[in-house]
C-alpha cells in the first residue's frame, strides 16, 4: 500500500508541474527545458520558510510557489525583452536551470548543498496532493478559457499579428511563465514535504525533460493530455522497473514516433469540455422553463 | 497644426542599400477613404508597416492624431486607434472565428489574472457581455453563422472577411486594408466592395486601402483621393479620374511604348 501510495503521490505532484508547463509550452508556444528549477526553488523556499522561519505548512507552500514565480521573472524579462523564441528561449531556460542548481549544490549554509536538506517533516498527505491537483486543474482550465488564456494562444499562433491586434506580447509571455513557475513551485513544495529531504540532484535536466515529455506526449493545446501523460510517465517506469535502462530507449523512440505521426500530441487540441456533456441537460432545463412560462402566460 | 488623423512627413526607409520608401508624404483626414496603388515592390506594404510601428522610419516623422508615433509598439498604436489587415492573411488559424474577433475586442484583458483563474461571476458576466459585440461584428461581415468554425477551416474569401471583422474589433479610428481583394474573383470583389463601403459609412473610420484590383480601388475611392507609388516614391496623387489619365502612371504600370519596334 505504501509503495502504491508513493507512486500516486509522486504522479499527482508531477501532474501539477505538467499542468504548469502546459500553460507555457502548450498554450503560449514557449519551450522550456529547465522547468525543474522552479520545482527546486519552490521546494527549497517552502522548506526553509517552514523549518527556519516557522511559517505554517500551507502558507509556506503558497509562498514557496510564489517565490518560484518571481524567480522566473529573472530569466523571463531579459529573454522576452530581446524576443528570444523557440530554441533560443529553450537554451536560455536550460542555462538558468543549471546555474541555479549549481548554486544550490554549493550553498552549504542552511540547505547543506549537495548533501541535501534533511529533516523536513513529512506533511504532504495523498489527500492534500489530490485536492491540490484537482484545484490546479480547475484553475488552469478557467485560465485557458479566459481572455488571458486567449492572448496566450494568439501569441503562440502569430505573435506579430497578435501584437498588431493590441496584445502586449511581452506581458502575455511573462504571465504564462510566471503561472507555470508557480505551478511547478507548488509541485516542488509538495515534493519536499513528501520526500522529507531535498537535494539539488532531484531537479536535474532529466526532471525537466520529463515535464516537457508530458506536454509533448499529452497534447500541445490540452490540459487533460499533459496531466494524464505526466502521471503515466511517473507510473510507467515503476511498472516497467524490471526493464530498467531499456525504458530510456523506449522514451526516446516514443518521442520520435509521436513527433513524426502525431506532432500535436496524443490528445492534441482535445480538451475535456464539461459544457458539452452538460449541454443536453441545460437544453432540457431551458425547455422546461419555456413550458412553465407558457403556462403562466396562458393563465 | 493639421487636423489630419495621420500625417507622414517626408518619410524615408532604408533597408541596407535599398530605399524602400523615399521621401514620402501622405496624409489622411478623419473618416476619409484613401487608396494607395502602385506596382509590386513600390513600398506600399512598407508604408503600412511604418504606420503600425513594426519598422521605424530612417528619416521623417509620422503623426497620428497630432502625436508622433516614434518609439511606440504595435500594440500601443493599436490601442491608440490604428488597426490593419494583412496582405497574406494572418488570422489565428487554430482559434474559432469567434475567438479571433474576441481577441481583437479585448486584447487587454478586462479583468485581473486572479479573476481569470477563479472565474469570478463578474468575469463571466464581462465575457457574456462582450459576446454580444463579437456577434455584431461577425454579423457585419456575414460570418455570424460560422462563429464557432476554426479560422483555418474557413474558405479563403471568408478568412479575408474574418480578418476585417477582427481589425474592426479593436475599434480603430484608422483602418489599413492591405490588398483585401487579393485572389478574389469578380463576384467576390463586388461583394467585398459593398462590405467595405458599408463599414466605411457605418463606422466612420478613416480607411487606407492598398489594392491591385483597379476596379475595386477606383470604385471605392470614387470622390476621394488616391496615391500612386512607384519605386518607393509618390508618383502622383489625385482623384481616380486624374490618376487614370496621368501618363506617368500608365508608364509605371504598362511601360513605355518603344518606337523602335514600330
Amino acid at each position: 500500500m505504501g509503495y502504491l501510495n508513493t507512486i500516486l503521490v509522486l504522479g499527482g505532484i508531477q501532474v501539477i508541474a505538467a499542468l504548469g508547463l502546459a500553460i507555457l509550452t502548450g498554450y503560449t508556444g514557449l519551450f522550456s527545458m529547465g522547468h525543474s528549477v522552479y520545482m527546486a526553488l519552490g521546494g527549497y523556499a517552502a522548506a526553509v520558510l517552514y523549518m527556519e522561519l516557522g511559517v505554517p505548512f500551507i502558507l509556506a507552500l503558497i509562498l514557496g510557489a510564489l517565490f518560484a514565480g518571481l524567480c522566473s521573472m529573472i530569466i523571463g524579462y531579459p529573454t522576452f525583452r530581446s524576443q528570444l523564441r523557440g530554441d533560443y528561449f529553450a537554451i536560455a531556460t536550460l542555462g538558468f536551470a543549471e546555474a541555479v542548481r549549481l548554486v544550490l549544490n554549493n550553498t552549504y549554509k542552511i540547505i547543506n548543498g549537495a548533501i541535501g536538506y534533511l529533516g523536513i517533516p513529512k506533511l504532504t498527505s495523498p489527500w492534500l496532493v489530490l485536492i491540490a491537483m484537482l484545484l490546479a486543474f480547475v484553475l488552469a482550465h478557467s485560465f485557458t478559457k479566459s481572455q488571458w488564456g486567449r492572448n496566450c494562444l494568439a501569441v503562440k499562433q502569430d505573435a506579430t499579428a497578435a501584437q498588431m491586434m493590441g496584445v502586449n506580447v511581452l506581458k502575455t509571455q511573462m504571465t504564462a511563465l510566471f503561472v507555470s513557475a508557480v505551478y511547478c513551485g507548488l509541485a516542488g513544495g509538495l515534493l519536499a514535504f513528501y520526500m522529507a529531504y531535498l537535494t539539488p540532484a532531484m531537479f536535474t535536466v532529466t526532471k525537466s525533460s520529463d515535464l516537457l515529455a508530458a506536454v509533448v506526449f499529452g497534447g500541445m493545446q490540452s490540459l487533460v493530455g499533459p496531466a494524464i501523460a505526466g502521471f503515466v510517465l511517473i507510473a510507467l517506469p515503476e511498472i516497467l522497473r524490471p526493464l530498467e535502462s531499456w525504458r530510456l530507449i523506449m522514451y526516446g523512440s516514443l518521442f520520435v514516433i509521436i513527433m513524426v505521426f502525431r506532432p500535436q500530441g496524443l490528445l492534441g487540441y482535445y480538451e475535456l469540455e464539461l459544457g458539452r456533456y452538460l449541454a443536453p441537460i441545460r437544453a432540457a432545463y431551458a425547455r422546461l422553463g419555456i413550458r412553465r412560462k407558457a403556462k403562466v402566460d396562458a393563465a | 497644426m493639421s487636423d489630419h488623423i495621420l500625417d507622414l512627413q517626408n518619410v524615408t526607409v532604408q533597408f541596407g542599400g535599398l530605399r524602400a520608401v523615399n521621401d514620402v508624404s501622405i496624409y489622411i483626414d478623419p473618416g476619409e477613404f484613401v487608396g494607395i496603388i502602385g506596382p509590386n515592390g513600390a513600398g506600399k506594404t512598407t508604408i503600412f508597416n511604418l504606420i503600425t510601428g513594426s519598422i521605424p522610419p530612417t528619416e521623417g516623422k509620422i503623426l497620428f492624431k497630432g502625436q508622433s508615433i516614434a518609439g511606440k509598439r504595435s500594440d500601443q498604436l493599436c490601442h491608440l486607434g490604428i488597426s490593419r489587415t494583412f496582405q497574406n492573411i494572418r488570422l489565428f488559424p487554430e482559434m474559432t472565428a469567434y475567438e479571433n474577433v474576441a481577441l481583437g475586442l479585448h486584447a487587454r484583458p478586462q479583468y485581473s489574472l486572479i479573476e481569470a483563474f477563479v472565474r469570478t461571476p463578474a468575469a463571466v458576466r464581462t465575457e457574456e457581455q462582450s459576446s454580444i459585440a463579437v456577434y455584431e461584428l461577425l454579423d457585419m461581415v456575414g460570418l455570424k453563422s460560422l462563429a464557432l468554425e476554426r479560422a483555418n477551416s474557413l474558405p479563403y474569401g471568408l478568412q479575408r472577411r474574418l480578418e476585417l471583422a477582427r481589425a474592426m474589433a479593436t475599434s480603430p479610428e484608422l483602418l489599413l486594408l492591405d490588398e483585401p481583394a487579393a485572389g478574389m474573383n469578380e463576384d467576390e470583389c463586388d461583394d467585398l466592395i459593398r462590405t467595405i463601403r458599408n463599414i466605411h459609412t457605418e463606422m466612420g473610420y478613416a480607411i487606407m486601402l492598398i489594392e491591385h484590383h483597379m476596379n475595386v480601388v477606383m470604385e471605392l475611392c470614387e470622390g476621394s483621393r488616391l496615391y500612386v507609388l512607384n519605386l518607393g516614391q509618390i508618383l502622383t496623387a489625385g482623384t481616380p479620374q486624374e490618376v487614370q489619365g496621368n501618363p506617368h502612371v500608365i508608364k509605371a504600370y504598362l511601360g513605355e511604348k518603344d518606337e523602335s519596334y514600330v
